[in-house]
């Protein structure tokens, strides 16, 4: 990824995006797609050094609730035609091998039939497999104590830092100005409205601010006296060596928490889930997590147990109390809210950054996602989704 | 789930600096872990044929290899000091435990102190091609060739005329290995005046202010094309010369084996005279990381007499943080640090007195900020 060198910030701007993650990048690019004006992305280090830089890569529609299953579905659109649409002519490495969710109880099984009815009515390729029809489409696959399956060939995985800089570069050539190792240090406001945004390397004065700051959203918001449920609460990952091709999609299971995806480039990447995590900042490694993550995966894919770990890493998962994202404006006028993706933010990158742009142009959405704002916490008003890892 | 290991004192690498900080644990009662990756005790000390400088209590005049024999007999003399040979640390995790693969088997280790002694790595050059087989770090052709009786190759060119780069250019002669040229981006010749005066009696150009400008090759390498430079280390145009070899070897400087210390978050300053990002650490070689100790090339990159005199001192102090006492601590304490400065002294010694005063004055910086 070019290193974006900072050059000087200027005085007043249209708007500013806190936040060089794969959402930030992504909103920059659409707003400027809209001749938004001057638009100015501020980022603490470089791009995709958080989160998205973390992230698992997986991109699924999947999912247990309506609205982030119309989400993933115009992601995949997305990133399905992106290297065209943001001439980006390395490649973002999407491949699509499916996702195959693994039920190992009765509950999930029940779960999976009401998901793959939801999915089916929404256009979703979706089908429900046996064990041993699972096992066709991975050999590899140990179907002890499985329930059932359901696989969706058009679900697949991206290269996050390839996504990012295809925004960022694209953004670019649209005009947005990219300031790295730049942080947003105070938002000024004046009777509730955003005025700018003061950093360590000076202030820019602008109307409208939008917080794309991943695991830091709370700390953005707070900056506006806004207090919003984000919690930051770490994740696990390694990847292993590279061998030739065995694993053509996705392998998840919420119940046992665990994912696992070879990447293009041959090297098998897993994570799992934690319930015993606190909220919290820290992403430091434990041995802990190699020893578990590795017990869980190789007994769903016993030769996966053969292979050497190159490297592990945490990253932080921007949480909401429903696990959905909250999108769009808020009590203070010109602050907008691109954060608590729980998760699930790189694959939604896209539609969010579409969505977004829509949002503060005041244009008609292509999406409905007003059950997605601020107000449902207030309103009581959470979405649940059921199938998260 | 794996069981988890216990020990008093890890030490981790067993060069001259681990070996000796196991010898000066064990002597104060201390219950002591040695972990190497390798077969064999003694690090880089068991290719090195050629004798010693240094002080007498250094071992001045013996060879690496028999250094190494002498200091791992006097590990494993008796059972009190558990060696784990072959064994790779990979992994120093926030609660204190090592990770430490064995046999394609993870095995973790809970020590109540650690002692990195884990050395150097040998620098890359960026070139066109550096990555053709037949390209190698000096310290890798030595280990082929002492260790292993492997001719790396027919015709060399090696690459920097420190230390390293005379001393295995002449072993490389010695093993009927022709040596092409040595090629030096300084203007001088930087290692000591004997080794090379030894290279020039053999024939072989020392060419001062050139550089490598790139390799050659198909499937391996074929040749090589070698630049002058000017004052600036830029290449003068026109000045290329072609020299048809079958091998490269590097010897452009080591840099410290830092990865553990930066999984432990050992604070770090970047010190050119020390090789790179080197661990802040006080006089008794302990890290910000309290029970952290380190000795040796990871410390600092120096040779090997100093690397055991860091290695006394470390391993005593780790066991006297434990509260085990033997009556001629000071002595032997005071008696290191004297041999250390005398080490340090004169013209060779001043790029470590520069080097180590930095890394104390920047980390009293990052302290007060």
């Amino acid at each position: 990824m070019p290193s974006r060198v900072p050059g000087g910030l200027p005085k007043n701007a249209d708007a500013v995006i806190i936040g060089g993650g794969v959402i930030g990048t992504s909103i920059a690019y659409h707003l400027a797609k809209k001749d938004f004006g001057r638009i100015i992305l501020l980022e603490k280090s470089y791009l995709a050094s958080g989160s998205t830089g973390r992230c698992g890569a997986g991109v699924r529609q999947q999912w247990g609730t309506k609205l982030n299953c119309l989400l993933a579905i115009d992601s995949i659109k997305a990133f399905q035609r992106m290297d065209e649409e943001l001439d980006y002519k390395r490649g973002i490495e999407f491949k699509q091998g499916g996702y195959l969710l693994l039920a190992y109880t009765q509950r999930e099984m029940d779960q999976f039939i009401e998901n793959v009815r939801l999915q089916k009515e929404l256009g979703v390729p979706v089908s429900f497999l046996t064990p041993s029809e699972a096992k066709q489409i991975v050999p590899i696959l140990n179907t002890d104590e499985m329930y059932c399956a359901t696989f969706c060939p058009t679900d697949g995985h991206a290269n996050p830092f390839y996504v990012t800089d295809a925004y960022a570069a694209a953004g670019e050539r649209l005009g947005v100005e990219i300031h790295t190792f730049t942080k947003a240090c105070e938002i000024l406001t004046e009777s509730e409205k955003v005025k700018g945004v003061k950093t360590n390397r000076g202030t820019v004065f602008t109307d409208v601010v939008i917080n794309a700051a991943g695991p830091y959203s709370a700390v953005v918001s707070k900056m506006v006296d806004l207090d919003i449920p984000f919690y930051p609460e770490r994740h696990q990952a390694l990847v292993t060596e590279a061998v030739e091709p065995v694993l053509g999609p996705m392998v998840m299971s919420f119940s046992r928490r665990f994912y696992c995806q070879q990447t293009p480039h041959g090297s098998f990447i897993m994570g799992m889930g934690d319930p015993k995590e606190k909220p919290g900042f820290c992403i430091s490694s434990t041995w802990q997590f190699l020893i578990e993550t590795a017990e869980a995966v190789t007994k769903a894919l016993p030769p996966v147990g053969e292979l050497s770990v190159v490297r592990q890493w945490a990253g932080s998962y921007d949480m909401t109390p429903d696990a959905h994202p909250i999108l769009g404006s808020t009590p203070c006028e010109g602050f907008y809210l691109a954060c608590g993706f729980s998760g699930h933010g790189f694959m939604l990158a896209p539609v969010t950054g579409k969505l977004i742009s829509e949002i503060i142009c005041d244009e008609e959405l292509s999406i409905d996602i007003h059950g997605l704002d601020l107000g449902r916490f207030e309103r009581g008003e959470l979405v649940i989704e059921p199938s998260v890892v | 789930m794996s069981s988890l290991l216990t020990t008093e004192i890890c030490i981790v690498g067993a060069g001259p600096a681990g070996l000796r900080a196991a010898i000066a644990a064990r002597d104060m009662g201390a219950c002591v872990m040695l972990v190497d990756s390798e077969e064999n005790l003694g690090g880089q000390l068991v290719k090195q044929t050629h004798k010693f400088f240094g002080s007498r209590g250094q071992f001045a005049g013996m060879r690496g290899i028999d250094i190494a024999k002498l200091l791992s007999d006097e590990v494993t003399k008796d059972s009190s000091v558990t060696v784990m040979s072959d064994s790779q640390v990979v992994g120093f995790y926030p609660d204190g435990t090592l990770a430490i693969e064995k046999d394609d088997c993870l095995k973790l280790l809970k020590p109540q102190r650690v002692i990195c002694a884990t050395g150097a790595s040998e620098r890359m050059l960026p070139f066109p091609n550096n990555d053709l087989p037949g390209v190698y770090g000096a310290g890798a052709a030595q280990t082929l060739m002492n260790l292993y009786g492997v001719r790396p190759g027919n015709r060399v060119l090696m690459i920097g005329a420190g230390n390293i780069g005379l001393i295995v250019s002449y072993q490389l002669i010695q093993a009927g290995i022709d040596v092409a040229a040595i090629v030096e981006a300084m203007p001088y010749v930087g290692g000591y005046d004997v080794h090379a005066r030894k290279i020039q009696r053999a024939g072989i150009p020392i060419l001062t202010s050139h550089t490598i400008k790139a390799v050659h090759g198909r499937q391996v390498v074929e040749g090589a094309t070698v630049s002058a430079v000017d004052a600036q280390f830029c290449i003068i145009p026109d000045s290329d010369r072609y020299f048809q070899v079958d091998t490269v070897c590097l010897a452009v400087g080591l840099t410290p084996l830092t990865e553990l210390l930066w999984q432990a978050d050992c604070k770090m300053g970047y010190i050119p005279e020390l090789g790179g990002y080197t661990p802040f650490r006080n006089e008794n070689y302990e890290t910000t990381r309290p029970g952290v100790f380190v000795a040796g090339d990871l410390a600092g990159i120096e040779e090997a007499s100093s690397a055991m005199i860091e290695g006394e001192i470390a391993g005593l102090c780790a066991a006297k943080s434990l509260g085990y006492e033997i009556d001629d601590f000071e002595d032997r304490i005071n008696r290191a640090k004297t041999e250390l400065r005398v080490l340090r002294q004169g013209p060779t010694g001043e790029k470590i007195r520069q080097g180590i005063a930095s890394l104390m004055q920047l980390r009293e910086e990052c302290e007060g900020a």
